[in-house]
C-alpha cells in the first residue's frame, strides 16, 4: 500500500483513507461525519459568526434594544467559533496521523481484524481527555482570548455598552491612552503598577522570612510546648482569608476599631491612628496583616523541608564540633533556601494576583487625587483595579488592557514554572 | 557545663519562650476577638468591649442567623458548589492525568505545555468573558454555572499535580493487569486510582475548600437572594451602609471552626506533604 496514496486520501477528506484503503469503517465514518457537520454549518453559522466577529455589528438606533446587534455576544460567539475551527484543524491533523500510522502497521504486520470502536481500548485516551480539553478550551482559553480582544475595543460606559449600543475595534487606542496619552490615567497606572510590584515583593519576603524564623525557633527550641505553639501558629492558615481580612478591617477601623480604642485606653496614644486611611500607613498595614495571614504557610513549608533533611548531616556536623547556631547557618538555612526558592517565585506571582488581601482589608482605600476618575485608590493593586474598572466604572476596555499587561508581566514566570518541572528536566517535553 | 553556661542557656530559652508568647498573642488576638464578638450582645463595632467577653455572653446572633437570615441557605448553596466542584475536579483531573501519564498521542506535548502556561493566569482575568459565556449558555444566576467555572479553573494545575504523582507509579502494575485482560477503564479505576489515593485526597480537599472563600465569581454570576454563597452573605453584613459585625462574627465562626479543627488535626500530614512537594520539585 502506498503511503502517498493514504496521505492524499486522508488530506482530501477527513476519514476517506480510513473508509477506503484502510478498511476502518467506524473510525472513518466518525471522522467523515465530523467534517460533514462542519461543512454543513459553514454557511448558516460559522461564516456569519466570523463576519460578525470582524464587524462587531452595526448601530441600529431605530430598533428596540432587544433586537439590536449585541457586540459582546458577537465577540464571544466569534471567538468560540474560531476555537471550534481550531479543534477541527487539530482533529484533521490527528486523522491524517492516524491513517499513516495504521498503514504503517498494515505494512509491518499485514491485515488485522478491525476491533471497531472500543471505549476501553483505543478510543479511551480520546474519551478520557475530552472533558479536560473542552472545559479548558471554552472556559479558560476562550475567556483569556476574549479579554485580550476587549483591550482593542471601546467597550465602556457611557457610549458603548451592549445591548443598547455597539462596540467597535479601536486598535491600540486604549494602550496609547494608558501609556502617556492621558496624564491622569498614565499617572494612576504608574502608581498602581509600582505599588503592585512593591507589594508583591514585600509581602513575599516578609512571609517567607517570617515563616522561616518561626520554623527555626520552633524546631530549635527544646521546650516541650513547641507543638502547642505550632498549632497556634497554623491557625491563620486555617481561617478562610476572607474572614480574617474582614475581621482585621474592623479591628483597625480608625474611629471605632478595637485596636485604637485599646491603645487609647492603655494610654499609649492620645489620638486614633489612621491604620487604613493614611495612604502610606495603609500600605504598611496591608503588608503587616498579610504577614499575619501568610507566614504559617512558609512556616509549615520550612518545617517540612527541615524534617526531610537527613539527620546524618547534623550528626556529622555535631561530631565535628559545630554549635547549634553554626549548624543552622551553615547547613539548615542553605538547604532550606535551596529547596524552597522556586516557591518564593511562585508566591511572588500569587501576590501580584492577591485580590483578597487588598479587597477585603482596605477595599483599595484610602481615596487619592485621581480616584474619582480612574477608580484606582491608594492601596489598589492591578487586579483590584481591574475589578473596580469592571464592576464600578464599567470601563471594560481599560480593565482588559490591564489584564493583558498582567499577562505580559506573568509570562516570564510561566516560563520559569515550566522549566523547573520534572518533565522538562527529564526531556519529556 | 559550668553554672554560668547553664544560666545563659536558661536565659536564652526564656527569651525564646517570651518571643513565642508574644507572637502567639498577636496570632490569637483577632481570633479571640471574633470569638468574643460572636457572643457579645449588640450589633455595632463601636460598643464592642476592648476586653474579650467584657459585656457578657449571648447566643442571640446565632439564633438570628439561623432563623431570620438566609444563612442556612447560603451554607447549603456553598456546600453544594464545593462538593460538586471537588467531585468534578477529581474525576476530570484523574482521567486526564492518567491519559497524560500513560499514553502517547498527537499533540500531547503541546497540550501539556498549554496546561502549564494556563495555570499561571488567574481565572478572573477572563472575568468579563466568563460573565458573557455564562449568560450565553443560560446558566446565569445558577450554582451550576459557578461549578463549571471553578472546575475549569482547577483543571490545569491539578492535572499536572496528579500526572506527576502517577508518573512515579510503576508501569509494570498496569501492564500486568493488561496481560490479564483488563481494559483501560478497569486499570484506571481498580489499579491506578487506589494507589493514587493520597494525592486524590489532597486534591479533593483543596478543591473543596476553594469555593468557600471565593467572592468575585459568585458576585458576578449569582443575583437572586436565594442563590447566594457564604462569602457573599457574610460580606453583606458589613458593607459600607451597615456594620453588623457581631452577626458577621457569628456566621464566620460557624464556617471557620470546622476548617480550624481540620487543620489542627492534619497539621502533621500538611508538614510532610508540603515539605515533600518542595523536595520533589
Amino acid at each position: 500500500m502506498k503511503r502517498s496514496k493514504v496521505l492524499a486520501l486522508s488530506c482530501v477528506f477527513m476519514g476517506l483513507a480510513h473508509l477506503t484503503v484502510l478498511r476502518q469503517r467506524v473510525k472513518g465514518i466518525l471522522f467523515a461525519l465530523v467534517e460533514i457537520a462542519f461543512i454543513a454549518l459553514i454557511p448558516g453559522v460559522i461564516a456569519p459568526k466570523i463576519v460578525q466577529l470582524v464587524t462587531l455589528g452595526s448601530p441600529q438606533p431605530d430598533l428596540p434594544v432587544k433586537l439590536r446587534d449585541n457586540s459582546m455576544f458577537m465577540l464571544i460567539d466569534g471567538i468560540t467559533v474560531l476555537a471550534v475551527c481550531l479543534l477541527l484543524a487539530a482533529l484533521y491533523y490527528i486523522s491524517i496521523k492516524s491513517a499513516l500510522l495504521i498503514s504503517r502497521e498494515i505494512e509491518a504486520n499485514g491485515w488485522q481484524k478491525s476491533k471497531g470502536l472500543d471505549l476501553s481500548g483505543t478510543a479511551f485516551p480520546v474519551v478520557a481527555l475530552a472533558p479536560t480539553v473542552l472545559l479548558i478550551l471554552f472556559f479558560v482559553v476562550v475567556p483569556l482570548v476574549f479579554s485580550a480582544c476587549v483591550a482593542f475595543t471601546n467597550y465602556s460606559t457611557p457610549g458603548n455598552i451592549p445591548p443598547a449600543n455597539t462596540v467597535d475595534w479601536v486598535g491600540l487606542d486604549n494602550f496609547v491612552h494608558l501609556f502617556g496619552g492621558d496624564a491622569t490615567w498614565t499617572g494612576a497606572l504608574g502608581r498602581v503598577a509600582l505599588w503592585t510590584v512593591t507589594w508583591a515583593f514585600l509581602s513575599t519576603i516578609t512571609c517567607y522570612f517570617g515563616g522561616m524564623i518561626m520554623a527555626a525557633i520552633l524546631s530549635g527550641s527544646k521546650t516541650k510546648i513547641a507543638p502547642v505553639f505550632r498549632t497556634i501558629f497554623i491557625l491563620p492558615y486555617a481561617v478562610p482569608s476572607v474572614v480574617s481580612m474582614l475581621v482585621w478591617k474592623n479591628m483597625l477601623n480608625g474611629a471605632f476599631g478595637v485596636v485604637n480604642r485599646t491603645l487609647m485606653s492603655i494610654g499609649l496614644v492620645s489620638t486614633p491612628i489612621a491604620w487604613l486611611s493614611d495612604p502610606w500607613l495603609a500600605k504598611f498595614t496591608t503588608v503587616m496583616i498579610n504577614l499575619w495571614c501568610g507566614f504559617p504557610y512558609f512556616m509549615l513549608l520550612t518545617l517540612g523541608t527541615m524534617t526531610a533533611i537527613s539527620s546524618d548531616i547534623f550528626e556529622a556536623a555535631r561530631i565535628d564540633g559545630a554549635g547549634s547556631l553554626q549548624i543552622f547557618r551553615r547547613i539548615t538555612l542553605p538547604l532550606v533556601i535551596y529547596q524552597t526558592a522556586p516557591l518564593i517565585v511562585m508566591s511572588f506571582t500569587a501576590n501580584i494576583n492577591n485580590f483578597g488581601a487588598i479587597f477585603f482589608l482596605t477595599g483599595g482605600n484610602p481615596v487619592v487625587a485621581d480616584s474619582t476618575v480612574t477608580s484606582a485608590k491608594g492601596t489598589d493593586i492591578l487586579v483590584t483595579w481591574i475589578y473596580n474598572l469592571t464592576i464600578n466604572l464599567q470601563k471594560y476596555q481599560y480593565a482588559s488592557a490591564l489584564a493583558v499587561m498582567i499577562f505580559i508581566v506573568l509570562a516570564p514566570f510561566a516560563v520559569f514554572n515550566f522549566r523547573r518541572t520534572k518533565s522538562y528536566k527529564e526531556g519529556e517535553l | 557545663m559550668s553554672r554560668a553556661e547553664k544560666l545563659g542557656l536558661k536565659i536564652a530559652s526564656g527569651i525564646v519562650i517570651a518571643f513565642l508568647c508574644i507572637v502567639a498573642l498577636a496570632v490569637l488576638y483577632p481570633l479571640v476577638y471574633v470569638l468574643s464578638s460572636a457572643f457579645t450582645p449588640g450589633n455595632s463595632i463601636s460598643d464592642m468591649p476592648i476586653t474579650p467577653f467584657g459585656k457578657g455572653v449571648t447566643l442571640e446572633h446565632f439564633i438570628h442567623l439561623l432563623s431570620d437570615t438566609n444563612y442556612p441557605l447560603w451554607f447549603g448553596n456553598t456546600l453544594v458548589i464545593a462538593i460538586a466542584t471537588s467531585l468534578g475536579t477529581l474525576l476530570v483531573a484523574s482521567l486526564g492525568a492518567y491519559v497524560f501519564s500513560r499514553f502517547k498521542f498527537t499533540f500531547k506535548k503541546s497540550m501539556m505545555m498549554a496546561l502549564l502556561i494556563l495555570q499561571i493566569f488567574p481565572s478572573f482575568v477572563g472575568m468579563v468573558a466568563i460573565y458573557v459565556i455564562i449568560n450565553r449558555i443560560g446558566l446565569f444566576d445558577s450554582l451550576w454555572g459557578l461549578v463549571l467555572v471553578y472546575l475549569a479553573g482547577n483543571i490545569p494545575y491539578n492535572t499536572w499535580l496528579v500526572k506527576s504523582y502517577l508518573d512515579n507509579i510503576p508501569r509494570s502494575l498496569d501492564e500486568a493487569a493488561r496481560i490479564d485482560g483488563a481494559g483501560n477503564v478497569r486499570i484506571w479505576a481498580t489499579i491506578i486510582m487506589p494507589i493514587a489515593k493520597p494525592i486524590l485526597i489532597f486534591l479533593g480537599i483543596t478543591s473543596f475548600t476553594g469555593p468557600w472563600m471565593d467572592f468575585i465569581f459568585p458576585k458576578m454570576v449569582l443575583r437572586s437572594p436565594e442563590q447566594q454563597t457564604l462569602a457573599l452573605g457574610l460580606f453583606s453584613f458589613i458593607t459600607d451602609k451597615k456594620n453588623d459585625f457581631t452577626n458577621f462574627a457569628a456566621g464566620s465562626l460557624i464556617v471557620a471552626v470546622p476548617f480550624i479543627i481540620f487543620f489542627a488535626v492534619t497539621q502533621k500530614m500538611l508538614v510532610t506533604s508540603l515539605g515533600g512537594a518542595a523536595v520533589k520539585e
